[in-house]
């Protein structure tokens, strides 16, 4: 019995170094008051969430600079794309008593106790990327996604001299953002092109690139000699699209717009494959969620809806510097 | 009948130092871990606060609620991985039921239920197949996952507003409750089993066929029923907290809790029970469950990475059990 309490004592003192060594370094003695901002993305692996990050630790280099100390604190859930871990993550921040919270909810009704008690506690939140159904908060800084798909008709109707046969495979049923999408390009494509004739829309590409790839290669199979043009909203579906197209030999042969990036998209728009991508701007997201929060704590003025931007990639202008920056934004300068 | 109060008489006999020095490893290890955070943080104050203990004791609840449900299992010697599946399933229920205008309390029962169901078949499974636990209840993993995901129409379920909604929320309703009211469940609920698994005999048969089952089984006890009452049991624990989760999400959710049977069985351990069956406390469980989350929270508001934190939470575990197994190779000489 001794001996355990021995071993605890040792115990004790060994995780007392350990902490104490581990313990950041940010700790100096605090001159005037600085402002602590939790960013809190769906996940931290993918290279979109890094993005955000690194705009994010832009925007507190850059106010800090201007004068306003700003900390950005990073902490995605411990398990990616878990709600139950985003919610502790929110509820840990709240009461720790962080000046603000960035977050990007892994889903519009879940998170919104945790962002109602956060503001009960005094902590604002600012909604970056997807929606959230509450009132309660500062801000929503996201893509303006209807206007992405606005952009996607207006390249289509201009490469194929505003007539033909259109098809639209959409993503998935249930997800806010992409259906925005959609909605934008046969809106814009109705009433701004009226020679165009969208042949198919009501088919759905499923949550991988596999399930869109057979979605993809049954409408080609049933549309493929007709049409002319092809739109898709995500990333999955444009890459599911696109292998169908590679498959049968019609890639290059019909006008193909997509939306996101990857390198496959690059590539295939080099060899003339992939005639345009609607690009989100993550960087501008992180680095404008943060701004807005800073703002909003110093009692400026703040809109209730922010949109970061979208831009149309194409063959013709992607070599071009900010759209290199836009497709591989300088991660490295901001995340050691 | 005679017989079977020797392994009763055994226990009440050496529990004194027993008990105490099971109660006393893992409350210690709770105020190390408290401390140790009080002294590393900025403010301590903050994570000392009312707010924030409310916050963390709300944040355990789901843990600690399956824990009780795994003590049980695991001090007669099995071990159950579909908790978290349980979970997913008996909250997609529930907000299934919620929806189709049955009364909040009637789908709360009906969520519980469903979790005892699964529980059941569980241990019909571990006695009738004579599939050991771990297989069984690993494939109940992906049974019951599955079942989630299909009844649930592979989204999530979106709730009204009821009071199944105020189960786990940091302001209580009424102030004076303090935490929130499933804190208080769990508690009660604690207490309850505490005093069913030392001080009845349906309690005293689950240490007995978890130290020895053939003894047990010769001293007269009816192993394999008793089996399916455990998991049945647990079982109900487990739709309890699933209902609690989706309480907290509010919304039935087929996608959450993946991994959380780690987190549970983890609780069970650091608190003093023993995989090989036999041993184990539900208040050691609880301390075990607040003792992670006194970690997360603590780690977070450091500032520390999460990849830290699953270090720091996976040394614990091993070092837990290292401290029992000296303790315990002390006592047996």
């Amino acid at each position: 019995m001794r001996r355990t309490f021995v071993l605890l004592v040792l115990l004790t003192g060994v995780g007392m170094v350990v902490l104490s060594c581990t313990k950041p370094g940010g700790s100096a003695p605090d001159g005037k008051k600085k402002l602590t901002i939790a960013v809190i993305p769906k996940g931290t692996s993918h290279e979109f969430w890094k993005s955000i990050h690194a705009g994010s630790l832009k925007a507190a280099k850059e106010l800090s600079a201007q004068g306003t100390e700003v900390e950005v604190i990073w902490k995605g859930p411990l398990r990616e794309d878990d709600r139950e871990q985003q919610i502790q993550v929110v509820e840990g921040f709240s009461s720790q008593g962080v000046n603000g919270i960035v977050l990007a909810p892994l889903d519009n009704r879940a998170l919104v106790r945790p962002v109602e008690e956060a503001k009960r506690a005094g902590v604002p939140t600012v909604i970056i990327d997807s929606a959230l159904a509450s009132d309660a908060i500062v801000s929503f800084v996201a893509t303006d996604n209807r206007k992405g798909g606005m952009l996607a008709a207006d390249r289509m109707g201009e490469l194929l001299n505003g007539k033909g046969k259109i098809l639209m495979l959409r993503y998935q049923e249930g997800s806010a953002s992409t259906q925005d999408r959609e909605d934008g390009f046969v809106a814009e494509l109705k009433s701004k092109y009226p020679g165009m004739e969208l042949i198919s829309s009501d088919q759905y590409a499923g949550a991988t690139r596999d399930t869109a790839k057979r979605a993809s290669e049954n409408l080609l199979n049933r549309f493929g000699d007709e049409v002319q043009g092809i739109f898709t909203p995500n990333e999955s579906s444009t890459a599911g699209m696109l292998l169908a197209l590679q498959d049968i030999g019609k890639a290059g042969k019909v006008t193909f717009i997509g939306f996101d990036t990857s390198e496959t998209f690059s590539e295939a728009m080099r060899n003339k494959q992939l005639h345009g991508i609607v690009v989100q701007n993550p960087f501008n997201m992180g680095y404008l969620g943060v701004r807005t929060m800073v703002e909003n704590l110093l009692g400026k003025g703040i809109e209730k809806r922010i949109d970061t931007g979208v831009t149309m990639v194409t063959p013709e202008n992607l070599d071009a510097p900010d759209m290199q920056t836009l497709l591989h934004p300088p991660l490295a300068e901001y995340l050691k | 009948m005679v017989a079977e109060v020797t392994p009763n008489r055994w226990w009440q006999f050496s529990g004194s130092i027993q008990n105490w020095l099971n109660w006393v490893g893992p409350i210690l290890g709770l105020v190390l871990v408290i401390l140790i955070f009080s002294i590393l943080m900025e403010s301590p104050g903050r994570y000392l606060s009312p707010f924030n203990l409310r916050i963390v004791l709300a944040q355990t609840v789901i843990v600690a609620i399956g824990a009780i449900g795994m003590t049980l299992i695991i001090v007669s010697g099995g071990i159950d991985l579909s908790v978290g599946s349980i979970i997913a399933l008996s909250g997609v229920m529930t907000a299934l039921l919620l929806n189709a205008g049955i009364s909040p309390a009637g789908a709360v029962a009906a969520g519980i239920l469903a979790g005892g169901v699964v529980g059941l078949v569980n241990g019909l499974a571990i006695t009738r197949l004579r599939v050991v636990p771990f297989i069984a209840t690993l494939g109940m993993l992906g049974v019951a996952r599955g079942t989630a995901k299909w009844l649930a129409g592979q989204q999530t379920v979106n709730i009204p507003e009821t009071w199944v909604n105020e189960l786990l929320v940091t302001f209580p309703r009424p102030a004076w409750l303090l935490v929130a009211p499933g804190v208080w469940i769990t508690l009660v609920l604690a207490i309850m089993a505490a005093v069913m698994l030392r001080n009845t005999v349906f309690g005293r048969r689950i240490f007995a066929l978890g130290s020895n089952e053939l003894a047990a089984r010769a001293c007269g006890i009816s192993t394999d029923r008793l089996k399916v009452w455990v998991y049945a049991l647990a079982g109900l624990l487990f739709g309890l907290a699933g209902v609690m989760q989706m309480s907290r999400l509010r919304q039935g959710d087929p996608t959450v809790a993946v991994g959380s049977e780690l987190d549970v069985i983890a609780a069970v351990v650091i608190g003093g029970g023993s995989l090989s069956g036999g041993e184990g406390s539900i208040f050691g469980s609880l301390i075990g469950a607040l003792i992670m989350a006194f970690l997360r929270n603590g780690c977070q508001q450091i500032g520390w990475p999460n990849y830290i934190q699953e270090i720091i939470i996976g040394a614990i575990i091993v070092i837990a059990v290292a401290v029992d197994r000296c303790r315990t190779s002390r006592s047996a000489v």
